[in-house]
């Protein structure tokens, strides 16, 4: 018997296993529980490939869907729309990476509670678009693809972001079926996932970096005959100017002043300061990250310099990190990053608040206030105030061509440079058959709204 | 029963809430607390050696025999150590019988035993017989009844009925706090069976602590973790599939006539010895019926389907297994007997191949691997056999892809999270949703999951009732192993210890692959979680294991399977 007594401590190695298994998994399960929770796919938090969890409300509390169960969308079709590059679809066709990002916080997930919440309660994201500006931002693109932006430079808030053509995410299209081409990048969200040519918006950032690569840029002057030849090529311009400021030359949008400032700044200084300036770069929030933008300038031909200078040749840019940049302008210099996600509550605690420091410094805030002034004179002396009732509008508008027979882009940029409506904008529409004037009654509808809702 | 249905499914949302937010806390207080109470008695009593009888070698050289069954040799590891060279190190056995008889036999000594002059291979033994073993020579002199009787006063009773009233008590609001639980959730005609399902196993714990104390054996402590056990099984069932709820009862119904008809045969180790034949015979004939007209479900043909019953046959030869392992030990120290078992687990395992039922091969050879070890204690044979299924092992997994795709899964479940890994990534997401104390009853996603009431039902209590809950499971069956371990070092005859420790062990073995095969630490087998898994051959067969444990409890009062003298109780 002792024999038998003894080997039975065999049965400490089977116990010890089961002791060892479950520490092995519980400091698994403390270091990766989150992970295996965010894993995409993981049923309490996801549903189709999208979240499914939690409510997102706009910045003033409309519903803009439920999560739960199968997603319910606004009950207005046109908010509906105007929204879904941002709330993504049921069948997971459009991807809405700010929210997943929050996952954990929507799901108010920890280790201890996991997602569990009192009955179930929802957690609530609440993002800085105005549901009556999208709607509004929408029905004033009338059909027209591209996209309209509008953020607080002060803040970052996206108070719009709307990008067409869109859809009903309660009666999805079937683009199989779609001959017209009316639904060609349907899916896309043209203010994040694009880049456009910018045409002469981006003769803002030359002017800028003229302003601060050249001591007496304000004292320049520029000929313009029509027509500019650099080597065997030329520059045409949209007019004959004659002899012209650099204030001037920015307000006609002259190309052949452009031109010839492009090349007095030479393809290293223009390149560098475009960098600067972070054109080109991502902008990242709430888990997105946009489409970076691209130009040609280092060791090209001159004229192809001057034409990046004015906005065309290889310039791509992204329309919210152009919006940023001006937002910039308008902020004296300092970039404030912008986001969509403000708030995330799960019952009474909140789980995320958004906090962007606004700390980076591109420009001077001499060259921002003189381009601030020369963005205003475009507004006051070609496009003219009475677009913009009530607001104190800076801007510069571009029409970008885009070759293979099509109509050109018509974009605009700028900003109010009221401090009570610290906005900044950005507009795309695709093959505008009225040019950059065509942005303008679309700016109008959006602003106005913008106004009110800030 | 209709008007508490009624009423908690037409309650205000908020008492639901309000309830669940509450009771979340408690159930794993109230559980954590019931495990304790009965854990500590287990692991905590006091060992005394129970001295049965006397050898005297000379008039003032007396030996106590502390076991049922003794070994005399030389060798220190003997029962009664007598040193003298001309003694085999293993040389005699003595044992004792229910009756209070004793017997001693040769174990293949050197120069054999005599008694009364009489060289003898196995005879019965008289208080006044001279044994002569090795030339020395010495009689054995039993306790007398009086001395029994005193035995018996002196030992620490194992339980105060008191005790087992209360932790029942406990069980029994736990188990209505988790039907409430599902009554406000679940539809009208579940809720029924939910209902049925969790009163039923309330009324057989409480049927049998009644019977327990009816035969003044009140010790309820191993019985009331299996019958937490058993609720939480129904938990899981009531969150995945409510409908076998009743099913499952009379498997807990079914599970508990096993017990208790085990229990009484092992009262006596004679009876023990005549039936273990019908239970070699039955276990694999059980597993050949399967072979012949099983039906295979996901890759193992190991269901049998008659009429509108299926079960599982291999699992009650599990039982029959543990019983012919144990009793097939006619004395210790014989080597014969073990060849017979080597051959008949062999024929097993061969059925299991045929049935290409991995996971309970697996369980049969963990089973082996303890009876064969606590028999011979040699590692050597061990190794070997180890080897020889390894092999086999291979063989079976190069055959069987059922069984293979499991092993490629292994450790990788999140590079094919929706098909091969999928059962465990649902899991472990299910888990990590749950928190440690679940997300309430109806709230859960698990029962969408392949057998998530058996396979991987770990995960299901986990995320409706917390992983604390899930691992208050594990722990039972811990404390159960360890109460196994401890009360080995005072038991009285090699059968039950080698029964219970199979026992216990098979509990520990299905542990091991169930809960490490829903986490990914181990490949996923499909071995159930014992008394916790829903199955009725699985739950049947979990309680006929009890019995074994049971039996090897020596505690006063503790045990209806161990025969005491009704002067003694």
């Amino acid at each position: 018997m002792n024999r038998i007594m003894r080997r039975a401590r065999i049965l400490l190695v089977l116990v010890l296993v089961i002791a060892l298994g479950i520490s092995l998994f519980a400091a698994d399960y403390l270091i990766n529980a989150r992970d295996w929770v965010l894993f995409p796919g993981s049923p309490h938090l996801y549903n189709a490939g999208n979240l499914g969890c939690g409510i997102v409300t706009d910045r003033d509390g409309v519903l803009l869907m439920d999560m739960r169960d199968q997603r319910v969308y606004a009950d207005n079709d046109v908010l509906r729309q105007s929204t879904v590059h941002w709330l993504g679809d049921r069948k997971g066709h459009i991807s809405a990476p700010a929210l997943s990002n929050y996952a954990m916080q929507i799901a108010g997930f920890d280790v201890i509670n996991g997602v569990y919440t009192y009955g179930g309660t929802a957690g609530k994201a609440q993002v800085t678009l105005s549901a009556r500006v999208q709607m509004a931002a929408l029905n004033a693109m009338a059909g027209q693809k591209g996209t309209v932006a509008v953020f607080n430079y002060k803040t970052g808030e996206i108070i719009c972001a709307v990008t067409t053509p869109t859809f009903d995410p309660e009666s999805p299209p079937d683009i199989t079926q779609d001959t017209t081409g009316t639904l060609d990048g349907v899916y896309l969200n043209r203010f994040v996932q694009s880049v456009y040519i910018p045409g002469s918006i981006f003769k803002i950032a030359t002017t800028a970096a003229a302003l601060e690569a050249i001591p007496d840029a304000l004292e320049l002057r520029f000929q313009c005959e029509g027509s500019m030849q650099i080597g065997a090529d030329f520059v045409t311009c949209t007019g004959t100017h004659g002899d012209i400021s650099l204030k001037e030359a920015f307000a006609y949008s002259c190309n052949c002043a452009f031109a010839q400032l492009s090349l007095k700044l030479g393809d290293e200084t223009l390149d560098r300061y475009i960098r600067q300036f972070g054109i080109l770069e991502s902008i990242h929030f709430d888990g997105i990250a946009t489409a970076s933008g691209n130009v040609q300038i280092l060791n090209q031909a001159p004229v192809q310099v001057a034409w990046s200078g004015i906005g065309q040749h290889k310039d791509q840019v992204n329309a919210c990190a152009f919006m940023t940049f001006v937002g910039a302008i308008a902020n004296d210099g300092v970039v404030t990053n912008p986001y969509l996600v403000s708030k995330i509550t799960v019952g009474n605690s909140t789980t995320y608040k958004a906090d962007y420091p606004a700390d980076r410094r591109i420009m001077s805030s001499t060259t921002a206030a003189i381009l601030q002034e020369f963005m205003r004179n475009n507004v006051q002396t070609i496009y003219k105030d009475d677009y913009f009732p009530g607001l104190t509008i800076c801007a510069k508008s571009g029409t970008a061509e885009v070759g293979a027979g099509l109509l050109p882009n018509g974009t605009f940029a700028g900003f109010s440079s009221d401090p009570n409506v610290p906005l900044a904008f950005m507009i795309v529409v695709e093959s505008s058959s009225a040019g950059s004037s065509g942005c303008l009654p679309i700016l109008s509808e959006v602003l106005s709204a913008c106004k009110e809702a800030v | 029963m209709e008007t508490i249905i009624s009423g908690l499914q037409q309650a205000d949302k908020t008492y639901l809430y309000v309830f669940q937010s509450v009771v979340r806390y408690i159930l794993p207080i109230l559980a954590g607390f019931l495990i304790f109470r009965c854990i500590r008695p287990l692991l905590t009593f006091r060992r005394e050696p129970e001295i049965w009888a006397w050898l005297c070698l000379s008039k003032d050289k007396k030996l106590p025999i502390t076991h049922w069954e003794s070994v005399i040799g030389r060798s220190k590891r003997s029962d009664i150590v007598v040193d003298v060279p001309t003694i085999s190190r293993n040389h005699a056995v003595l044992t004792r019988y229910d009756d209070g008889s004793w017997t001693i036999a040769d174990a293949g000594s050197k120069c054999g035993t005599l008694v009364n002059g009489e060289k003898i291979d196995i005879c019965p033994l008289e208080p006044d017989d001279l044994i002569s073993i090795g030339g020395v020579e010495m009689t054995l002199q039993p306790i007398s009844r009086r001395q029994e009787i005193r035995l018996a006063q002196l030992r620490t009773r194992a339980a105060n009925p008191v005790s087992s009233v209360l932790n029942l008590l406990l069980l029994s609001v736990m188990q209505i706090l988790f039907c409430f639980s599902y009554l406000f959730v679940a539809d009208a005609e579940d809720a029924r069976l939910i209902f049925v399902g969790f009163m039923g196993i309330a009324i057989f714990q409480w049927a049998m602590l009644v019977f327990y104390l009816v035969i003044r054996k009140p010790s309820f402590e191993v019985e009331t973790l299996a019958f937490f056990l058993c609720t939480l099984g129904m938990v899981a069932i009531a969150a995945v599939k409510p409908s076998e709820a009743v099913k499952q009862l009379i498997a807990v119904f079914l599970g508990l006539c096993l017990f208790v008809g085990i229990g009484i045969v092992l009262r006596d180790l004679e009876r023990v010895k005549r039936v273990r034949y019908v239970a070699a015979v039955i276990g694999i004939l059980l597993l050949l019926i399967t072979l012949i007209f099983g039906k295979e479900y996901h890759g193992a043909k190991n269901w049998l389907i008659i009429g509108s019953l299926s079960i599982q046959p291999s699992e009650i030869s599990k039982v029959c297994f543990v019983f012919v392992g144990a009793a097939t030990l006619d004395r210790l120290v014989n080597r014969r007997n073990l060849i017979l078992f080597i051959l008949y687990t062999g024929a097993i395992c061969v059925c299991l191949a045929i049935m290409n039922d991995f996971g309970t091969a697996l369980i049969f050879f963990v089973a082996f691997l303890l009876i064969a070890y606590l028999r011979s204690g040699s590692i050597g044979t061990i190794a070997l056999a180890c080897s020889a299924v390894g092999f086999a092992g291979i063989l079976a997994v190069k055959i069987a892809p059922h069984a293979l795709r499991r092993f490629e899964t292994w450790r990788r479940i999140w590079e094919d999270p929706l098909n091969a890994g999928y059962q465990q990534t649902r899991a472990l997401m299910c888990i990590a949703a749950g928190g440690f104390f679940g997300l309430g009853a109806g709230n859960g996603w698990m029962k969408r999951v392949f057998a998530a009431d058996s396979d991987v039902v770990f995960a299901s209590l986990a995320e409706e009732y917390g992983l604390l809950m899930s691992l208050m499971a594990v722990v039972c069956i811990l404390a159960l192993g360890l109460f196994v371990l401890r009360s080995a070092a005072i038991a009285r005859s090699s059968f039950y210890t080698i029964g219970s420790c199979t026992a216990v062990g098979i509990y520990l073995a299905q542990t091991i692959l169930n809960v490490m095969g829903t986490v990914d630490l181990l490949p996923l087998t499909g071995v159930t979680f014992p008394f916790l898994s829903n199955g009725g051959s699985s739950m049947i067969c979990a309680w006929g294991l009890l019995a074994f444990i049971k039996a090897a409890d020596t505690r006063q009062n503790a045990s209806f399977a161990v025969r005491q003298s009704k002067e003694e109780g």
